[in-house]
């Protein structure tokens, strides 16, 4: 390594553009946790530390309401999501069946199109066929788009795997069915994981989709905060912000350190 | 008669409708055998072994174990087991789990997995390692561990898929003899899958060679080596000199050949030949002659010995043994080897460039069909 | 034994082949048709079949003025990300500390979407951090507006999306031989001309995969133009939105819709081509979890 440090040269100007970019990267955020304490009601100027603002939101139904809808879609999406693309990806690796090609298409390009795409495609097939927009809705749509990256974590997994592991268990004696529940199953479990927070991650963040397929009632935090940015903006947006990235520090640290916990 | 574990017959496989991986080949194994099947790349070996697996189903023709054809029967269901080439071992899974896997799928009971477990892991030699996982093994180990769950279950047959590819020079030679250990101890059938004719000829009872689907000669190792039944096994068994030619004289045993490359040559005659018919010769370089001097009167009083005279172009030495290539005076470049057992003492050394004789005896041939 | 395996492969795939069908396939398919179609007076689409929003598309001044404008944003975005993103990936990529630098990179995208939209509403509004510091240095005396343009616009385009293009271009940079450099620079050549000849073409894929990752969705925006945009700053999703929305003309947000589901698909196939499906979002961290978790496993 020290050796290609000569070859790299010194690197300044790559240093001052990593420094600046995270300055950029980190701005914003600091803005909206340092304003999170302040007395003040409106603007940047600091008038005082307090709290208030933590206790209005605390108090406030409506972001407990989105909340409640929003950990609520996460769960469930996530978990159809994951064992649906989990069977998916097993079954792709399994064979080449005649739809394989058809299948693959199908899974890269919801990675592809942007979200407003699907999320009007979704509000006009959902309203065409007559089905309440509500939580179910925004259920189905972030199945649909967590699917395709569950199926690419797990197939990322198996293909690590030698396909003469398989065979080896038959030839041991094992069935389809002991192959998939003794062998499969356990040796993509970190992949398993891995794709359940990944879907859980997406479905806390989507705006845009969620925004045209929700209905009245099912109102989730993102599309909270859009109504807060958009109509009226009271510092309990700063606070709830905060707690957001408060969590996003969590989990990030989370997802690097829990590993240990639950492989050791 | 000894009896027959595994019978092909007629057995054809063909993949994706067109390539012939595997051409009507018969072939019959004996009971507690060391059989190898060797060829190179792509000539079919794994396949013939994946259709007694029961990975692949023949094409064509049948598959018979212990007298009973099993072409129909499922992988999981035969009393076969495999090594495979990678080991193929169950990366979430334990030594002892890895090898205690058949059992466990049989529901047998704890305390008998147990105990057969023990007995493999100390046949192997692997006691210390059982709550190891595979990636904690060196190459060695998991090679025992694969043999070690693939003999569990005491199958009736052990197929081994080029087991010892993975493993360097040192640790293969090991192995092999260890390989051959266990066969005496398990005395079950062995097949074994290699492309490595040095690792078939030393460990094998019975081989096959193979080449394009077709099995093209079975035999002992000494059989095929001495005998080898056409110009590709001579060929892919040890290196050769071959020498075509039409047979001019027959005299007795030996046949006078008359050859382009080196004119008339006297050859043991190995089967009937006749006269004014094309035919190979091939002499094996480590039975070929080299000296400074002329050979001494008492061998060239032999009529049946072919004398060149030659130079040395090159000249490899490999410690044991040095390798040279002769240029005999017709421009034929003929490979000899030269055993060295008193090198640095009286042996009289012979260099690039050195002015050689070359010889053999007729008897030290072989003859092969054209 | 072969059978029962692909028949197997079929029936586990079948929930997912089914899902993404009828509920991705289905209303992309919905689109095209309706893009064809009539509108209803309280939206959906009707008969007779009409090509009447394709030549509306085509003939309105309004329409090509926000489609130009989408384009120029989005391709202005694009190569600043890109400018920006090349150096911090080399840095991070040829760093001690890259796992370090990288979750650096990964938390802010981790960070709520319109939580870090509204970040920058914070700073650039007329109450905001800027117009105050330059108050507070008497450069100005009273607020000027920095939202609602284009220029606000790529702001925090480029604030939002450049993590999508640091991150592949770290991870072919990293998996670049550094030695070839050593190579190049034995061969006489000068570091620039190394860093230019060398390093760049061959992180190419890295390259298309971040520019096919920001290009598309950035060309899609429809939360950013809507929050910071106002009507200068507005792109083709605000009009989508707006015409499915407020004016219930279903074929003509189809028909414009049309134009996302092309560049999509090619996106998808200059995607394919250079191999790197991956790196879109968060998949990076779950990436190295997943690769630490197969060391130790196997």
């Amino acid at each position: 390594m020290d050796k290609e440090f000569n070859v790299l040269g010194k690197r300044r100007f790559s240093f001052i553009m990593t420094l600046l970019i995270m300055i950029f990267f980190y701005l914003p955020i600091a803005m909206l946790i340092a304003l999170s304490f302040n007395s003040a009601r409106q603007g940047v100027i600091w008038t005082g530390f307090t709290l208030k603002w933590y206790s209005v939101l605390f108090r406030d139904d409506e972001i407990w309401r989105a909340f409640l809808n929003t950990v609520i879609i996460a769960l469930t999406s996530s978990t159809v999501a994951t064992a649906i693309g989990v069977l998916s990806a097993i079954g792709i690796y399994w064979h080449n069946f005649r739809l394989k090609r058809y299948f693959q298409a199908l899974i890269y390009t919801p990675l592809i199109v942007p979200d407003i795409l699907m999320g009007v495609s979704m509000l006009m097939f959902f309203v065409s066929l007559r089905i309440q927009l509500g939580l179910f809705t925004i259920f189905i749509a972030h199945v649909t788009f967590s699917i395709s990256y569950v199926i690419l974590i797990v197939i990322a997994r198996l293909e690590d795997f030698d396909y003469s592991i398989i065979e080896a268990a038959q030839d041991l004696g094992a069935s389809w069915y002991q192959i998939f529940f003794k062998i499969i199953i356990p040796m993509i479990k970190p992949a398993i994981i891995a794709s359940f927070l990944l879907s859980i991650t997406l479905s806390i963040d989507d705006f845009v989709i969620t925004f045209f397929v929700a209905g009245p009632g099912s109102t989730t935090l993102p599309l909270q905060i859009y109504s807060m940015i958009k109509f009226g903006v009271s510092p309990e947006i700063n606070a709830l912000s905060t707690l957001l990235i408060g969590a996003t520090f969590i989990i990030s640290i989370f997802g690097l350190r829990f590993r240990k916990l639950i492989f050791s | 008669m000894a009896e027959i574990s595994i019978e092909l017959r007629n057995v054809t496989k063909i993949f994706d409708g067109d390539f012939v991986a595997v051409n009507n080949v018969n072939l019959s194994i004996e009971k507690g055998e060391f059989f190898s099947l060797l060829g190179p790349s792509g000539c079919g070996k794994t396949t013939i072994l994946r259709m007694i697996s029961g990975l692949e189903e023949p094409t064509k023709g049948e598959v018979i174990l212990n007298g009973r054809v099993i072409n129909d029967l499922p992988p999981n269901k035969r009393e076969v087991n495999t090594v495979f080439q990678n080991y193929a071992l169950f990366p979430h899974l334990t030594v002892f789990e890895n090898i205690a896997f058949s059992l466990r799928i049989k529901r047998k009971s704890e305390a008998e997995i147990k105990k057969k477990v023990m007995d493999m892991i100390d046949l192997m030699r692997l006691n210390g390692h059982e709550n190891k996982k595979p990636s904690q093994l060196s190459g060695g180990q998991k090679q025992r561990v694969a043999i070690a769950r693939a003999l569990v279950n005491e199958p009736s047959v052990l197929l081994l898929d080029e087991p010892l590819a993975a493993l360097d020079a040192k640790l293969r030679q090991h192995m092999l003899i260890e390989l051959d250990n266990i066969h005496d101890e398990v005395g079950i059938t062995f097949i074994y899958v290699t492309h490595d004719q040095s690792e078939a000829l030393s460990i094998s009872d019975h081989l096959a060679v193979m080449n394009e689907g077709k099995i093209i000669q079975v035999g002992t190792p000494v059989q095929v080596y001495e005998s080898p039944a056409n110009l590709f096994v001579a060929n892919f068994i040890g290196e050769t000199n071959f020498i075509q030619g039409i047979v001019e004289k027959v005299e007795g045993n030996y046949i006078l050949l008359k050859t382009e490359k080196l004119g008339e040559i006297w050859c043991y005659r190995d089967f009937e030949v006749k006269i004014g018919e094309k035919i190979n010769v091939s002499i094996r370089p480590e039975k070929l002659k080299i000296t400074i001097e002329k050979p001494s009167e008492e061998v060239l009083k032999n009529s049946f010995v072919n004398v060149f005279k030659g130079i040395v172009s090159e000249r490899i030495y490999l410690g044991t043994h040095s390798n040279y290539i002769v240029s005999i005076d017709q421009g034929y470049q003929m490979k000899v080897y030269r055993q060295h057992i008193r090198y640095l003492l009286d042996e009289n050394i012979i260099d690039w460039n050195d002015e050689v004789y070359v010889w053999w005896f007729a008897d030290d041939s072989y003859l092969i069909k054209d | 034994m072969e059978r029962t395996k692909r028949f197997l492969g079929f029936v586990l795939s079948f929930p997912g082949i089914i899902w993404l069908t009828l509920f991705f396939l289905l209303p992309t398919t919905i689109i095209v048709v309706y893009s064809f179609m009539t509108p209803g007076p309280y939206g959906g689409a009707y008969l007779p079949f009409t090509l009447k929003y394709y030549k509306m598309m085509i003939t309105n001044q309004g329409f090509w003025i926000l489609f130009m404008r989408t384009v120029v944003i989005s391709v202005i975005s694009t190569g600043i990300c890109l400018a920006l993103a090349l150096p911090v990936a080399y840095y991070i990529a040829t760093s001690k500390y890259k796992n370090f630098l990288l979750s650096l990179v990964i938390i802010p995208f981790w960070t709520n979407f319109l939580v870090r939209i509204f970040g920058w509403l914070v700073i650039l509004g007329n109450n905001g951090l800027i117009n105050r510091v330059l108050m507070y240095l008497h450069i100005i005396d009273k607020p000027v507006s920095l939202m609602y343009n284009q220029w606000s616009v790529i702001l925090v385009i480029v604030y939002m999306y450049l993590p999508y293009m640091i991150l592949p271009l770290y991870s072919s940079i990293e998996k670049f031989d550094f030695h070839l450099l050593e190579a190049a620079m034995d061969l006489g050549a000068s570091r620039t001309k190394t860093i230019f000849s060398v390093l760049l073409p061959s992180i190419k894929g890295g390259i298309s995969a971040g520019i096919v990752l920001v290009l598309i969705p950035v060309l899609g925006s429809y939360a950013i133009p809507d929050l910071v945009g106002g009507k200068d700053g507005a792109m083709l999703g605000n009009l989508i939105a707006r015409q499915l929305t407020t004016a219930r003309n279903w074929p003509l947000s189809s028909a414009i819709s049309m134009i996302f589901l092309l560049i999509s698909t090619v996106g998808l196939l200059v995607y394919l081509k250079f191999g790197e499906v991956r790196n879109r979002r968060n998949r990076v961290i779950y990436e190295d979890y997943i690769k630490e978790e197969t060391n130790k496993i196997g």
